[in-house]
């Protein structure tokens, strides 16, 4: 009776978790609210800084090793809190990119199409850096886990902003920010 | 009502089986068989299986031995048309996507071996709960394929959910009824199979099974011809200061 009971609660949450994804499925679809909107925005400058080895190096030369230690957890903790960022703007752009997917125009459509690998290929490497930074507060590991976001982020935005002009040409893409 | 050859009894086991062939028809009206080709031979096989097993039970010449013995032909068949089926939609979902594609993979294969492991040992650890192995040996089957389904399910929504990878309108619904099916079924093979239920509870889980089948039926046939609602359209828009951070960036780089 126990294993009929674990296998109930099993299916019941099982049910649950497929009911709620696809209840918050029907609800993004049916309410056409832009997907762009949800998009945060990113220090860059910041993030290249937290990840920077250099940075690294410079602080463990010059601060005690009690000290270090401690601002190198800070520094993660930090770092965490970007990645999570860069991959909810990674989810969102995937759904911006789908959106364009079926695009009549060749180029809009190719154009989507890459913005939505790198997005997703993003998304995997957050979920793996998240992991690598969690392992590195509880281990001394050199923190180079959310480089490869950065990376990533980097080559994101250059599809974005290309699918955005590919759509609408007629917006001003700015390349100074003034 | 809730008792075996009711009125509701009969309308349940037979209507559904009805239904999903009138599904294939119309998917068939739609040139759609391509598209669903699987489907259709997973929707079709268990047709056939309900309504010979209907036939098998109404007519009194069939012994209960030949009723069991077609019930685990078409087990045996829906089963590995119902696993086909999930691989489709696994590749229909993420095929596409040359970056997830090798990690969903890889990670869909494990879940399955683990499952199948799962499965077996909770299979190993169940109480023989007829004095006939046909019909234990059924309802253990029965336990595994739903625990297997519904974990390969869990895994594609949870998976597709993460990487915010939209399924397409029908993909979705069939994948949606398919779960929904498998999980209520898991819970119900699960109590059959190891709670040494009398014969009069059995029953009252037998009609849970048909109305949830019903249900998933109608599920089908929602997602599957109802048109999707054309949602207006609009271009791309990006808030602006998310384009001043990435017009610095691509500066950035134009200048190294």
């Amino acid at each position: 009776m126990t294993l009929a009971v674990l296998l109930v609660v099993i299916a019941v949450l099982s049910l649950a978790i497929v009911l709620r994804l696809a209840v918050s499925r029907s609800l993004q679809v049916s309410a056409g609210a832009s997907p762009a909107l949800q998009i945060q925005p990113l220090d860059i400058e910041a993030f290249r800084n937290l990840t920077s080895p250099a940075e690294d190096e410079f602080l463990r030369r010059r601060l005690p090793a009690a000290e270090f230690r401690r601002v190198r957890r800070v520094r993660l903790r930090a770092t965490s809190a970007y990645v999570l960022v860069a991959g909810r703007n990674a989810a969102v752009l995937v759904r911006l990119g789908q959106m364009a997917l079926a695009s009549s125009d060749a180029n809009t459509s190719q154009a989507a199409h890459q913005l939505v690998d790198q997005a997703l290929l993003l998304r995997r490497n957050c979920a793996l850096a998240l992991i690598r930074i969690h392992i590195a507060l509880a281990w001394p590991l050199p923190n180079e886990a959310a480089a490869p976001v950065l990376r990533g982020y980097e080559q994101l935005n250059g599809c974005a902003l290309l699918l955005t002009r590919l759509q609408n040409p007629a917006a001003p893409v700015r390349i100074s920010a003034s | 009502m809730l008792e075996p050859h009711s009125l509701l009894w009969h309308y349940l086991w037979v209507a559904p089986s009805i239904l999903v062939l009138v599904l294939v028809c119309r998917l068939w009206q739609k040139s759609l068989q391509r598209q669903h080709a699987l489907f259709i031979a997973f929707a079709v096989a268990s047709a056939v299986e309900q309504l010979t097993l209907y036939c098998c039970d109404v007519i009194p010449s069939v012994t209960a031995r030949t009723w069991w013995e077609v019930f685990w032909v078409g087990l045996l068949v829906e089963g590995i048309l119902k696993f086909a089926l999930v691989g489709e939609i696994f590749a229909q979902a993420f095929d596409a996507y040359r970056s997830i594609a090798r990690l969903g993979t890889r990670l869909i294969r494990t879940v399955g071996v683990t499952l199948v492991l799962a499965a077996a040992i909770a299979a190993g650890f169940a109480p023989r709960d007829s004095l006939f192995g046909i019909v234990s040996g059924a309802h253990l089957l029965q336990q595994a394929i739903y625990l297997i389904e519904c974990g390969l399910l869990l895994f594609i929504f949870v998976f597709s959910a993460y990487f915010s990878v939209q399924l397409s309108r029908s993909v979705f619904g069939i994948a949606v009824g398919l779960a929904v099916s498998g999980c209520v079924h898991l819970a119900t093979w699960a109590i059959i199979a190891n709670g040494g239920l009398s014969d009069e509870r059995r029953v009252l889980l037998d009609f849970v099974n048909m109305a949830t089948y019903h249900v998933c039926v109608l599920v089908w046939f929602y997602y599957l011809l109802v048109p999707a609602k054309v949602a207006a359209k609009s271009a791309v828009s990006v808030p602006e200061h998310t384009l001043e951070v990435w017009n610095q960036e691509l500066e950035r780089l134009l200048q190294q």
